[in-house]
């Protein structure tokens, strides 16, 4: 890799300040993606600042506030450990279940909440630096387009870019509305709501989301919601475990005698980001939770998605796993 | 007299096995040397075409540097010395993506990383030949001629009232061993030491010398543990021979490991097969026909050929039989020997077509295989030293559960899933090859200690175990007062651990060295016994402190009379997800006639491991490449997907007793391949009978089943 200064710092505001000083730093948390990058010449900063000392690992009950009730995680927590915390078992499954279908235990065991979120993509041509990418090098063009694109997007992609966001527990956390708090430079701490914290590629495929140079993931604050006993996680991958989505859903469902008060459904591996199927919601809300309903908000949802040369399966799939998904969560989000 | 215990047939941990789990165990790059810098190849971003111009002058001042070596400094070698694959930096031709165009030596990897960032280099690009859709038409009879033609196909298909024809492909794999190809080389005046995982420990200090120009004495291969190989450590690439390179150009020892991104370019692949089956049969199941036509690719000036139509040579007793290949070359790095050449996936062709017809007949598969048992070997009419397909498939149908099956798919179903049984065969021939091997004894006081030496090798199999085990046997002596020293080339020449010709070879020539020196102890006594002594024995009663000899051991003289293999039965059972199309192979058998086994614990393994390949191969393995730029987009083991853990069930393996000293005199047939024969296809034929959906293009990933 290309030499780099290291520096080390322990509290939030002179990582902060250390990383808008220098606008080739990056922050280095768990490591699990950016020394990758790094060895394959794909990110190359001049300075990684650690952060691993800030104490922002801890997970609480959230106390006051917008959130008061739910869960306040981390930002430098692993996400071994959020995956198996009791205040996250027993409230929001759907998030024990998404992070636990991602990656290696090795991995989750070293990487961070906030790393999940900020993760880049695992698109082969923005991983090799003789291919063009936009995303790593903008301008040369999007060699996914009209390349290998079976693990890419059939939502929201533009001509720059068809890549996709690799994160299961984004998924989940976009399902369950968190809301990312970061802190910048200058000490103020600003809330994100989820859905609009990662980006669809546009123009500017180089920016996977809004986080401003400088900015750190404080923590990710998940509401008090009532989903607990009806959600589910499922992923559909080539193996059956240590592999990205082809499709993945994320499904929580509240419901009122046999009326669906109202539905989650979240999709991973089909967008530049998690991508929350609100007109699936749209329909479902009122609805009673039968399979044909299930069925019929997945076709509205897939509806508008524009499928690549090699990803087509993906609209019969997504259908499939948004039903899939939604029953499951129906019985009790208990794995088969 | 109670006969002591054999060691051989029993399950004896590896003797190196402390070793290995402690890390102590040295790999090729696990020496330290003094002064060791370090190489990093660079590679071509084009796959075909020429550099024009190749910049190293930055690279040359980046810090820690020593050298930087491209075509334009790198001395000449010779082309034809028996690296596979080229790309030693001798001429500015692109020939494929990802080929070696100069390597940087410096003090530290990271450094030589760094540099190789550094260097521009500009190209004259043409059109690549790497879309095998595009250009399979053009494909022409390989130079090496493997066709073979018995009696009359196309008649015999016309006629035929039960009949298939269908295309199997199987995509370009690759080995990816665990251990990257990695080598440290230092020179001491003209003679070039290479630690490097050389599964023909012979071959690589052949190459090596030939290549570089020297003698053969003054090049030492050390390969005491391999970190796997598969095929891709047979033949030697071209680090071998770049290690010594940079060694010589930096005066100093240099170590080059390939990265695991470089893997998929430098070492060789299974090439993608195209594999078009006729098959027909009579009414009540004998086969009229059977014929297997493979169209496949190599590299663009250099022919290998997958032997897929070896399985469909023997299996099955057919009147009217071809077997047929075309190759077309493209700009893809050179095929090469990859675990179960040609069986694995030829056999995925046959059986997955032999179930086919089954199907269509409407008859069990394994009654249908049953029918078509060859009683000696169709393709050259030579008896069978033994075959136990029958035993496999009668034997492994009981321990299975297979009378539970049913013929028509779609009929066992739990929730979601749709549970499918499939079986298929497979078989790999049983040589012996020429080795050589020195046993020395020692003896102090009353303890008498061997030690054997040859320059076989140990791919993690257990090689040094069977050793030890023979020798064990053979001497008379414990098997803690054997020490086994292979993997040097210093050592008398032996075979490889190849073509599942190692423990055949290895144990015979080991067998034959400690018979022989028990023969001259005796002789040397000059006493009659009515008992034969060990040679253990003869150490202690003639009070001799040190004895040696040497054997150069072949095959039996009458083995190439007889046709000698191994056969196995497959059986898988699937859980197909009917909404995901997801596949779960919670269980697995394979039934084994390998002739003697050695040691049931590493044979155990080795099935496995090969039954893991076959897995792998049926539903997860795929080396994709981009048919605009030749470059392959599964770049690392995240998107080249092996089995995980969690892909694996439960996985039985049965021997069956088997006694053929034909093709050697321990019987010893070999398993290393033949465990991931007709492995995919069982897998394959299992989801046809859990879907009724038959997919004959692999890996079988969950688009293929919506």
């Amino acid at each position: 890799m290309r030499p780099f200064k290291y520096s080390v710092t322990s509290n939030v505001n002179s990582a902060t300040k250390m990383l808008t000083a220098n606008p080739n730093a990056k922050f280095l948390a768990g490591g699990t993606n950016i020394l990758d990058l790094m060895k394959e010449d794909v990110e190359r900063p001049d300075e990684l600042v650690d952060i691993t000392q800030l104490s922002l690992t801890l997970i609480k009950p959230i106390t006051e506030g917008m959130n008061k009730g739910g869960v306040s995680i981390g930002g430098l927590g692993k996400n071994t450990g959020t995956a198996n915390h009791p205040l996250i078992r027993q409230s929001f499954p759907l998030l024990t279940q998404a992070i636990l279908a991602g990656a290696s235990a090795q991995i989750r065991n070293m990487a961070t909440n906030g790393g999940n979120l900020n993760q880049r993509t695992r698109c082969p041509y923005f991983y090799e630096v003789s291919m063009p990418c936009n995303k790593r090098e903008p301008g040369t063009g999007c060699g996914a387009l009209e390349g290998i694109n079976r693990m890419h997007a059939v939502f929201g992609w533009s001509e720059n870019c068809v890549a996709v966001h690799p994160s299961d527990m984004c998924v989940a956390l976009a399902a369950l509305d968190a809301v990312v708090k970061v802190q910048g430079a200058n000490g103020q701490i600003r809330s994100v709501p989820f859905a609009d914290y990662h980006r669809l590629p546009g123009d500017t495929p180089q920016k996977d989301n809004n986080l401003n140079q400088g900015e750190l993931i404080t923590s990710i604050e998940i509401p008090k919601n009532n989903f607990a006993p009806k959600s589910y996680y499922l992923k559909v991958r080539d193996r059956a475990s240590y592999a990205f989505a082809l499709v993945s859903v994320a499904a929580a469902i509240e419901m009122n005698a046999n009326q669906i008060i109202q539905a989650r459904v979240a999709m991973g591996g089909v967008a530049h980001k998690p991508w929350r199927a609100f007109e699936a919601e749209k329909f479902l809300a009122g609805k009673e939770a039968t399979e044909a309903n299930f069925r019929q908000a997945a076709e509205i949802e897939m509806k508008q998605a524009k499928p690549l040369e090699h990803n087509k399966f993906k609209i019969e799939l997504g259908t499939r796993a948004i039903v899939l998904a939604l029953t499951k969560a129906m019985n009790g989000g208990k794995a088969s | 007299m109670s006969e002591p215990k054999k060691a051989i047939g029993q399950s004896i941990n590896r003797v190196d096995g402390l070793l290995k789990v402690t890390g102590a165990a040295t790999y090729a790059t696990d020496y330290k040397l003094k002064n060791t810098a370090h190489a990093i190849i660079f590679k071509s971003t084009i796959a075909a075409g020429k550099i024009t111009g190749i910049d190293t002058s930055e690279a040359e001042k980046a810090p820690g540097v020593l050298a930087v070596i491209t075509h334009k400094n790198a001395p000449k070698l010779n082309e034809k010395g028996g690296i596979r694959g080229g790309a030693f930096l001798q001429s500015n031709i692109i020939e494929f993506h990802g080929q070696h165009i100069g390597m940087v030596v410096a003090e530290t990897f990271e450094q030589a990383r760094y540099a190789t960032r550094l260097v521009k280099v500009s190209y004259e690009k043409a059109e690549p030949k790497v879309d095998f859709e595009k250009h399979q038409k053009e494909a022409v009879l390989p130079k090496n001629n493997m066709d073979a033609v018995r009696g009359d196909v196309e008649t015999a298909f016309r006629d035929a009232e039960y009949k298939i024809e269908a295309v199997y492909e199987t995509p370009i794999e690759h080995h990816h061993p665990m251990e990257t190809h990695s080598t440290i080389a230092f020179w001491e005046g003209d003679k070039v030491t290479l630690y490097n995982g050389s599964q023909i420990v012979n071959g690589a200090q052949g190459a090596a010398a030939s290549t570089l120009g020297i003698k053969p004495e003054n090049v030492r291969i050390v390969t005491p543990f391999i970190g796997g190989g598969f095929g891709s450590k047979g033949g030697q690439w071209a680090n071998l021979v770049l290690a010594a390179v940079a060694a010589k150009a930096v005066n100093r020892p240099v170590k080059l490991a390939l990265t695991r991104q470089q893997m998929f370019n430098s070492v060789g692949l299974r090439q993608r097969n195209h594999q078009k089956m006729r098959l027909a049969a009579t009414k009540d199941g004998k086969l009229t026909v059977l014929a297997h036509e493979t169209t496949t690719h190599c590299a663009i000036n250099n022919e290998f050929v997958e032997p897929c139509g070896d399985c469909s040579k023997v299996m099955y007793e057919v009147p009217n039989s071809l077997i047929s290949y075309k190759v077309v070359p493209m700009n893809i790095i050179l095929p090469t020997y990859t675990r179960g050449p040609g069986k694995s996936t030829g056999s995925f062709a046959l059986e997955s077509a032999m179930d086919e017809l089954a199907y269509q007949l409407k008859m069990d598969p394994i009654e249908f295989r049953l029918k078509n048992e060859p009683a000696k070997d169709p393709s050259n009419g030579k008896p069978w030293s033994s075959r136990t397909t029958v035993q496999c498939l009668q034997e492994g149908a009981k321990a299975f559960g297979w009378e539970k099956r049913k013929i028509e798919p779609r009929q066992n179903k739990q929730g979601e899933y749709l549970i499918g049984y499939g079986v298929a065969c497979g078989t790999y021939p049983a040589r012996q090859q020429n080795s050589s091997a020195i046993v020395k004894l020692i003896r102090k006081g009353t303890e008498v200690k061997a030690t054997i030496e040859l320059a076989a090798s140990d791919l993690g199999t257990g090689s040094n175990t069977i050793i030890a085990q023979t020798a064990s046997d053979a001497l008379g002596l414990p098997i803690n007062k054997i020490t086994v020293k292979i993997g040097d080339s210093d050592l008398p020449p032996a075979a490889g651990s190849v073509g599942s010709v190692g423990a055949a070879s290895f144990s015979n020539a080991v067998n034959d060295a400690c018979i022989k020196i028990t023969d001259e102890l005796i002789a040397k006594s000059g006493k009659q016994f009515f008992v034969r002594p060990t040679a253990a024995t003869m150490m202690l009663t003639e009070k001799l402190t040190e004895f040696e000899t040497r054997v150069d051991a072949k095959a039996p003289a009458d083995a190439g009379n007889y046709s000698s293999h191994s056969f196995n039965a497959n059986f898988a059972e699937v859980w197909v997800n009917s909404m995901t199309g997801m596949v779960k192979v919670p269980r697995f058998l394979a039934v084994t006639g390998a002739g003697k086994i050695l040691n049931p614990k590493t044979a155990r393994s080795q099935i496995i491991g090969g039954n893991v390949w076959g897995i792998g191969m049926a539903l997860t393995e795929e080396s994709v490449l981009d048919p605009r730029w030749g470059n392959f987009v599964t770049r690392s083991l995240a998107e080249y997907h092996v089995p995980s853990n969690l892909d694996i069930g439960t996985i039985e393996t049965i021997f069956i007793d088997e006694k053929d000293t034909i093709p050697n005199k321990l019987g010893v047939k070999g398993i290393g391949e033949v465990g991931i024969v007709g492995v995919a296809a069982a897998v394959a034929n299992a989801i046809f009978n859990a879907t009724g959906k038959r997919v004959r293009d692999l890996p079988i990933t969950p688009d293929k089943l919506l």
